[in-house]
């Protein structure tokens, strides 16, 4: 069951991929969401706003070093703890 | 000797029908497709009347692609897919490396500009979309077509004002004639009806209210549209070497500059721009049987272009068919000489002439045989299609059959 992070992260995503795609889950590849890079960084621009967090990285790595969705979750997690 | 440039593919799209067998079918019966602009936001805008695609056609371009274009790219994009369908060409056919794309166009990806202006400065938002940059530039439709087609040639944006496909196409002959590639896309785009576009336009007072008459006396000005033509060019001996239909030939380009005011049009710099495309293409005035005008609908323009193109035809414009299809697919801007010339080449392989639509009242100002409102059989060997500029950046085309 994924937790309330996961599955906001998850809505925000769906909003951006190809409607009638398969089921997003925290093991989605991110390369199999249908989903051009650029717009990928925007959704996590959008988490930066959304959590008040500041995610360290330009657009290139933002790509580079993400492989899943479960990934972006943890990222923004670990954030989320710093600032706490 | 130089090489001969044909057309081997069209593909349109505007008001007029989202295909351009559509395009041409509004065109030969006379059918303008001018009226309310209802499915893009004016907001407070006084000026409502204007030319747009209705609905998109389902062009099955994945959203991982539409996401990072701009109005102004998809229309070309869609264009450019239906030219190269018809041309029969499939990718890995010819070498990508000698194909190319050359798209002209007027403004820029103004929708993008639109939607952030609003949310930054309206609605408070504190970013920028991140695909803005990538969608505005006027470079954009280019190079989505290219990554569309998987066209690995010369490729690059064109732009003067309402001229730009004209300079793009001739553009794009100019890299087959000098032996840089083999197969070009060329045309034009643009997708001006947003408020911010027409409101600038507002502003010069040159829109008509109502819809767009050229040459007749009552006219009042210009409407805009939207809409993209997208053109495959191909060297003849390519394209005979593949077994390709060829539905026309360019036989030549002519440009000018009026270097005189930036809105005012002179006569001699429409004129010389005629002549020029003649002598590049080895005709003479009286080879010319019709005459697709600039017509934009204004006072000047339509007086002007009547001055500068009796000079050139002089004793034979009484044998010339001229006639705005502007009155039916409106001005869209960068797109309107890449529609024209869909006009053109079926006009050579139809023997139809479309005629100028709206048309009520002649003008002693505007006394060419200006085909109101119905069309007209007649044989049509050549055809030049005319654009001016604001600017004064003039290029003429002219096509005939082969």
């Amino acid at each position: 069951m994924a937790d309330a992070l996961t599955t906001d992260i998850i809505a925000k995503i769906k909003a951006h991929a190809e409607p009638g795609g398969e089921e997003i889950t925290a093991a989605t590849e991110l390369t199999a969401l249908g989903i051009h890079s650029l717009e990928l960084t925007e959704i996590i621009f959008d988490l930066e706003e959304d959590y008040g967090i500041e995610i360290e990285m330009n657009t290139v790595d933002a790509w580079a070093n993400l492989k899943n969705v479960g990934d972006i979750v943890a990222a923004v997690r670990a954030l989320i703890a710093k600032k706490a | 000797m130089r090489n001969r440039v044909v057309i081997t593919g069209l593909g349109g799209i505007c008001g007029l029908g989202t295909n351009a067998s559509a395009i041409w079918d509004g065109l030969r019966s006379g059918r303008s497709a001018i009226g309310e602009v209802t499915t893009h936001d004016l907001h407070n805008l006084k000026v409502k009347v204007g030319c747009e695609v209705k609905e998109m056609p389902d062009h099955g371009i994945p959203h991982r692609q539409t996401v990072s274009m701009d109005r102004f790219s998809l229309l070309a994009v869609i264009a450019a897919r239906e030219a190269m369908r018809q041309s029969g060409l499939v990718e890995g056919d010819a070498d990508s490396y000698r194909m190319g794309a050359v798209v002209g166009v007027g403004i820029c990806g103004w929708e993008a500009i639109e939607e952030n202006y609003r949310a930054l400065l309206l609605e408070g938002k504190n970013r920028a979309g991140i695909f803005t940059v990538p969608k505005v530039m006027p470079g954009a439709p280019a190079g989505q077509v290219s990554m569309d087609l998987g066209l690995r040639g010369p490729t690059f944006g064109v732009t003067s004002a309402c001229s730009s496909a004209n300079h793009a196409i001739a553009s794009a002959v100019d890299q087959i004639r000098l032996g840089r590639a083999d197969v070009m896309l060329a045309g034009g785009t643009d997708a001006p009806l947003s408020w911010g576009v027409l409101k600038a336009w507002e502003a010069l007072r040159v829109l008509a209210p109502d819809t767009c008459r050229p040459f007749s006396a009552d006219r009042q000005g210009l409407v805009l549209g939207e809409g993209a033509g997208m053109a495959v060019l191909e060297s003849f001996d390519h394209a005979k070497a593949r077994g390709a239909e060829i539905l026309g030939e360019i036989a030549g380009v002519g440009f000018s500059a009026d270097a005189s005011d930036i809105v005012a049009p002179t006569v001699e710099g429409p004129e010389n721009a005629m002549r020029a495309c003649l002598a590049d293409a080895g005709l003479n005035p009286e080879d010319v049987d019709y005459l697709n005008a600039h017509g934009t609908g204004t006072k000047a323009n339509d007086m002007i272009e009547t001055k500068a193109v009796k000079r050139v035809f002089g004793s034979y414009v009484k044998d010339l068919s001229v006639s705005s299809t502007k009155s039916m697919h409106a001005h869209c801007l960068g797109a309107s000489g890449a529609l024209e010339m869909i006009a053109c080449v079926n006009a050579i392989r139809e023997g139809i002439v479309p005629p100028t639509a709206n048309y009520r009242e002649p003008d002693p100002e505007c006394d060419l045989d200006i085909t109101p409102n119905t069309p007209r059989e007649r044989q049509v060997k050549v055809a030049l299609s005319n654009a001016f500029a604001f600017g004064g950046t003039n290029a003429v085309l002219a096509f005939k059959g082969v």
